[in-house]
């Protein structure tokens, strides 16, 4: 069992919505940002191409932030998702460096959405899950996962440019998406074995 | 002394990540509580087990359910003795909710409601979680067709509009007479009482002297409430009204050719079946556009099945992004394109479906040499020729044998040529040279995707759908606000529509689809929600409906003006006139009988949304302005009363569904719109104050009779008129029950939230089975030009230039395009983003974060190379100065090879200045395109109304 995601680029249309449906499903505070879009052009004026590229951690087969983790907080579940455990995270952010996909942001202290005009009752609720002077990351919403849901941001992507499941089982979506149509992992030179796969524009 | 039990404890759902095994044995007191318990438990996995299960006051989240053998256990206190007897199981459930277990006790409330979004004109169905009298997450309701379970960007952030701390919460009045862009109106805060009477005191006074003396003016983001305000307008007494963005970002041309040709608001391309869609840079399907979450999924279909999307725009934008080829253009000019594609198809390649001209266009009508119909001396219809008996007959002769198309013929000394020989005529002088020069489109291109364009559109094929055999066209165009926006609005328009005209993929499979032209009611319903295109004068479609009051056919004849929209004088604006500030500036220029007193708006920000704002002000600052608004925005500037209106999430609305508001394909859904909480502080829905009101008034009778009929409440709901309803719950619920029977009150709607049934063949693809021809040639507009001359030389109005007012497209140029000065180099134009709504959520945190992400949205797109030669790097702050205005905007550049090398590119509505929008108040959260804009009938397509957005502007470093 290996859970991972498949993000086919010619369908996404670089809305945004996984961005902010992660935010709606998470709460996260400003700046903290698990699921992101980028977007990048290619070519010279009139041969342009214009892609979006959505990103989020890649919950990696062989996480490097796992590896220099010193306190043990970033873990790995049987079914690949690595997780932090906020209790042993200490903040160190060795973490981050080591993650060459960016996915990792730390809480450093408690912000509102609305700067000097107080939390409103949405973040109040909210934050309680989101304690400061720790590491944040995607856990492919974890809590979803146990009430038999897909992560926020496949549930949600209007263009159904999505897919999650089972990277081991030879005949669930996405392993047939990735073998039919090239799917292929960002940077897998770096040796992360990331459980992304995108599929080309 | 108690004796140890040995339990059995197992792990379910959101605790598994924290603790190791799914169960464990454990050996505790039989005296113990679940609590005693709780705390082992604790010690041996931790704070974090603690925090997922208990609150810091060491209560049971509400999050967590325990059971033993199926029996729920509520209370720690529970000794465990009195339960387990001998060896049994406790299971620990942790279930968590959206937004995070609650510290509280227990959860008191966990509920989903379903309403409809209202952050775009889409209104997708939403389902709204609120847990505690907090909303917490809002989702797509996969019951709605629009939304099908996903929303957008912006519906996913409706909350931060909701608890946002910056909007208005109480009622204000202006104690500063001095009224413009930038004057503190020194707000003090009033009662809901005080408002109410100011308000009585001046209309009550206003209605004796003049009932005209109101406007109101209404915004398409809200147009449930815009819907009772228009109402509200009318039962008082007042035939004005305006949108606040009528004109200037509306399709004024592309709504009336919808109307024309479509019988509807707005067009959806055939995604199932449609193999080559033109697309006038038009972001449908791609977060902008009418349906946006549809429209992405069918959109994503089409191309993933192989259908070809050509992009013709400016800019390499969103719809580019998911286009296969992106053909850059100059700005303004996309009706000459479509003239050159139109005389390719037509004299060059000879590719129209002259079957579909005959029998469903006026192509064979005869036109005399004067630019009218030839009609029949006695029954004064159209002729047409009949090849086979060789005589002239009346369009509508059942002895008709065959229709001559193209030709010129004459009896009885009376000479007539085809409408489609004039059209073939006028698009001869666009040969794709000629274009190449106007458009900067390589003639080789312009050739080869009429070719392609015609070759998919496979004139003469069929489909079989449900048993019937329909004509199959599997091309589709597409155009709005960015083709449509410029003084050549109406010819333009003409032109794009008339390239799927020629070819018959119009309202048939795999054509471009008028949304919601027909519908054949609810079935097992009665036929209230029945209504189906038809023919009109002359044997011309008219539509089965219509959204704004004025029909696109047949045009009123026009008048001279009593309207300060003017759309009197105007009746070929079946939209919204922009030109309520050009009467109120200059009034005896169009020989108003009256003077405007009042305005009351809802909704909107017109003061950022029509024209340059310091004429806008200049305009309406006279006027006594009483607004129902979110925000102490840029409009509540200039007003006199402002009074703390209900977002979408605080109310209860109907007009949220139907015609414009349905996809065009898979299912009809009626909905509704209901508070998730009870609108905060002092906010009240304008809705319910407007009701209030128009009792103190005592219109309230006249408004119940107008309501009654806007709602479509039938016979047995439609009380005599002198029994009063009681609330506005009331007339919703009769509506729905008038519309879908008693077992569908509003009840039902507020539990279920969607009601829907499947499309039928012949509603999505209706045009097969309605007798009724679309015109390729509009007479009309020619009759209808010459009534404007006419009146206004009779009552001594300033000449209008009539000029466009054509039977057949053409391409004029735009102001900007005759622009000398050559410092003004670059055309400035605007495009509209999946991320903001107009200028209507600037200010949520969640869409500023995606926005200041974007490359393209807060910054000015310009082309790498001109910015080089002008010497702007990425980032530079520029500036922007209006050749048509003199204003200047600010903003970053953004340097990229994405975009025309004439062209300045931004997303539109940014650029706000308000202290009430603190964040969208603050510099580089993009730009007010407006202030480019200037406020001038020169600049106006004046068939339809709408503005020129061509504006060429001078570009230097800020």
């Amino acid at each position: 069992m290996r859970y991972g995601m498949v993000i086919d680029l010619k369908r996404c249309i670089g809305c945004y919505g996984c961005q902010i449906a992660c935010k709606a499903e998470n709460a996260t505070p400003p700046g903290i940002l698990l699921a992101r879009l980028f977007k990048k052009e290619f070519g010279t004026y009139p041969n342009v191409r214009r892609i979006s590229l959505p990103l989020l951690c890649m919950n990696c087969k062989d996480p490097a932030c796992k590896a220099v983790c010193p306190t043990g907080a970033s873990e790995q579940r049987a079914d690949g998702i690595v997780t932090v455990d906020k209790e042993k995270c200490v903040g160190c952010r060795y973490c981050m460096m080591a993650c060459p996909y960016g996915a990792r942001y730390y809480h450093a202290k408690e912000r509102e959405y609305f700067p000097g005009q107080g939390l409103t009752p949405y973040e109040k609720v909210g934050y309680q899950r989101h304690p400061t002077g720790v590491v944040e990351k995607c856990d492919f919403c974890l809590e979803r996962l146990g009430r038999g849901l897909q992560p926020a941001c496949v549930a949600n992507c209007m263009a159904k440019a999505r897919y999650f499941g089972d990277l081991d089982d030879p005949n669930s979506e996405v392993s047939k998406l990735i073998r039919d149509k090239a799917g292929y992992q960002l940077h897998p030179e770096l040796g992360t074995d990331p459980s992304v796969f995108y599929l080309p524009p | 002394m108690s004796t140890d039990i040995e339990l059995i404890v197992n792990f379910y759902g959101y605790i598994r990540d924290v603790v190791a095994e799914d169960k464990i044995h454990l050996s505790i007191p039989s005296s113990s509580t679940m609590e005693d318990m709780f705390k082992l438990l604790c010690d041996k996995y931790g704070n974090r087990f603690r925090e997922r299960v208990l609150t810091s006051q060491g209560d049971l989240q509400g999050t967590v359910a325990i059971s033993i053998d199926n029996k729920v256990i509520d209370s720690l206190t529970t000794r465990l003795g009195d339960e387990i007897k001998e060896n049994k199981e406790v299971n620990i459930m942790v279930i968590p909710m959206a937004a995070g277990g609650s510290q509280k006790s227990s959860v008191k409330e966990d509920t989903w409601i379903p309403t409809v979004c209202g952050l775009c004109y889409s209104h997708c169905g939403i389902l709204v979680h609120r847990v505690d009298g907090v909303v917490v997450k809002i989702e797509g309701n996969p019951e709605c067709p629009n939304s099908m379970g996903r929303i957008c960007a912006r519906g996913l952030s409706g909350i931060m509009l909701l608890y946002d701390p910056s909007r208005l919460n109480f009622p204000m009045k202006r104690t500063n007479p001095q009224k413009g862009i930038g004057i503190d109106p020194g707000w003090v805060q009033i009662t809901w009482d005080e408002a109410l009477q100011i308000m009585t005191d001046k209309l009550t006074k206003l209605r004796q002297e003049d009932p005209r003396k109101l406007t109101v003016c209404t915004s398409v983001i809200c147009n449930d409430q815009g819907t009772m305000l228009r109402l509200f307008g009318a039962a008082f007494g007042s035939p004005n009204n305006f949108y606040s963005s009528g004109g200037s970002h509306c399709g004024n041309a592309e709504h009336l050719f919808g109307g024309l040709l479509h019988a509807a608001w707005s067009k959806q391309p055939d995604f199932e079946y449609c193999n080559y869609l033109l697309n006038f840079g038009v972001p449908a399907g791609t977060g902008a556009y009418y349906g946006v979450p549809g429209m992405a999924q069918r959109l994503s279909d089409a191309r993933a099945r192989g259908m070809k999307h050509v992009v013709i725009d400016p800019m390499h934008n969103m719809a580019a992004e998911k286009g296969d080829e992106w053909i850059p253009i100059k700005p303004g000019t996309d009706g000459a394109l479509a003239m050159a594609l139109l005389n390719v198809l037509l004299n060059e390649l000879n590719i129209y479906d002259s079957d579909y001209l005959k029998h469903h266009t006026n192509a064979p009508y005869l036109i005399t040499e004067d630019g009218y119909y030839l009609r029949d001396k006695q029954t004064k219809k159209p002729m047409v020729w009949d090849p086979i008996d060789a005589r002239t007959k009346t369009y509508d002769d059942p002895t008709t044998k065959d229709f001559a198309l193209t030709g010129e013929f004459t009896e009885d000394g009376l000479s007539g040529k085809t409408a489609f020989s004039l059209l073939r005529e006028q698009v001869k002088k666009y040969s794709p040279e000629f274009a190449s020069r106007i458009t900067g489109i390589p003639t080789d291109t312009i050739r080869r995707i009429a070719r392609e364009f015609g070759t998919a559109a496979r004139i003469g094929s069929t489909i079989v759908l449900d048993g019937k055999e329909l004509p199959c066209r599997p091309v589709a165009v597409l155009y709005f606000k960015g083709a449509q926006g410029h003084k050549n609005a109406t010819l333009t328009s003409m032109a794009i529509e008339l390239l799927a005209e020629i070819v018959g993929a119009s309202n048939v499979p795999g054509g471009i689809l008028g949304k919601n032209a027909r519908s054949l009611g609810y079935p097992g319903g009665n036929d209230k929600l029945s209504y189906c295109p038809g023919e009109g004068p002359d044997g011309l479609l008219r539509t089965g409906t219509w959204l704004s009051t004025v029909s696109p056919y047949p045009p009123l004849e026009a008048k001279k003006p009593v309207l300060y929209s003017l759309q009197d004088l105007f009746p070929t604006c079946a939209v919204s006139s922009p030109l309520t500030p050009h009467a109120l500036l200059e009034p005896e220029k169009f020989k108003m009988p009256y003077k405007l007193e009042v305005l009351m708006t809802v909704g909107g920000n017109f003061l950022m949304t029509k024209a340059d704002p310091n004429m806008i002000a200049k305009a309406f600052r006279g006027l006594f302005i009483v607004s129902f608004r979110l925000y102490l925005d840029e409009t509540a500037e200039l007003c006199d009363l402002v009074l703390p209106d209900a977002s979408y999430l605080e109310r209860l609305s109907t007009h949220v569904d139907g015609f414009n508001t349905n996809t065009a394909v898979g299912e009809w859904g009626y909905r509704i719109r209901q508070p998730v909480v009870k609108p905060l502080f002092q906010r009240r829905d304008s809705q319910e104050v407007l009701l209030e009101l128009a009792k103190k008034l005592g219109i309230e009778k006249v408004l119940f009779k107008v309501m009654k009929a806007s709602a479509g409440l039938m016979t047995p709901y439609t009380n005599d008129i002198s029994n009063d309803y009681k609330s506005f719950e009331e007339i919703l619920d009769k509506r729905y029950k008038s519309l879908f029977g008693d077992e569908h009150g509003l009840e039902w709607f507020k539990e279920h939230g969607v009601l829907k049934w499947p499309k039928k063949v012949e509603e999505v693809y209706w045009k097969p089975f309605v007798k009724a021809r679309a015109p390729i040639y509009f007479e009309f507009f020619k009759r209808v030009g010459e009534q404007i001359k006419k009146i206004t030389e009779e009552n001594g109005i300033e000449e209008i230039d009539t000029s466009s007012f054509q039977p057949l497209p053409d391409w004029k140029p735009c102001l900007s395009h005759q622009e000398k000065r050559s410092e003004y180099d670059l055309y400035a134009t605007y495009f509209r983003v999946p991320i903001q709504s107009f200028s209507s959520t600037y200010n949520n945190p969640w869409l500023d974060e995606a926005s200041k992400i974007d490359p393209y949205v807060y910054n000015f797109s310009i082309n790498s190379e001109t910015a080089r030669r002008k010497g702007i790097k990425d980032g530079d702050w520029i500036e922007l100065e209006s050749a048509a205005t003199g204003n200047k905007i600010k903003g970053k550049a953004k340097l990229t090879e994405g975009i025309h090398p004439e062209v300045v590119g931004m997303a539109n509505c940014g650029g706000h200045w308000a202290k009430g929008l603190p964040l969208a108040s603050q510099p580089g959260k993009g730009a007010c395109f407006e202030w480019l804009m200037p406020l001038s009938l020169e600049s106006m397509d004046m068939p339809v109304l709408n503005q020129d957005l061509c504006v060429k502007v001078k570009v230097s470093k800020a």
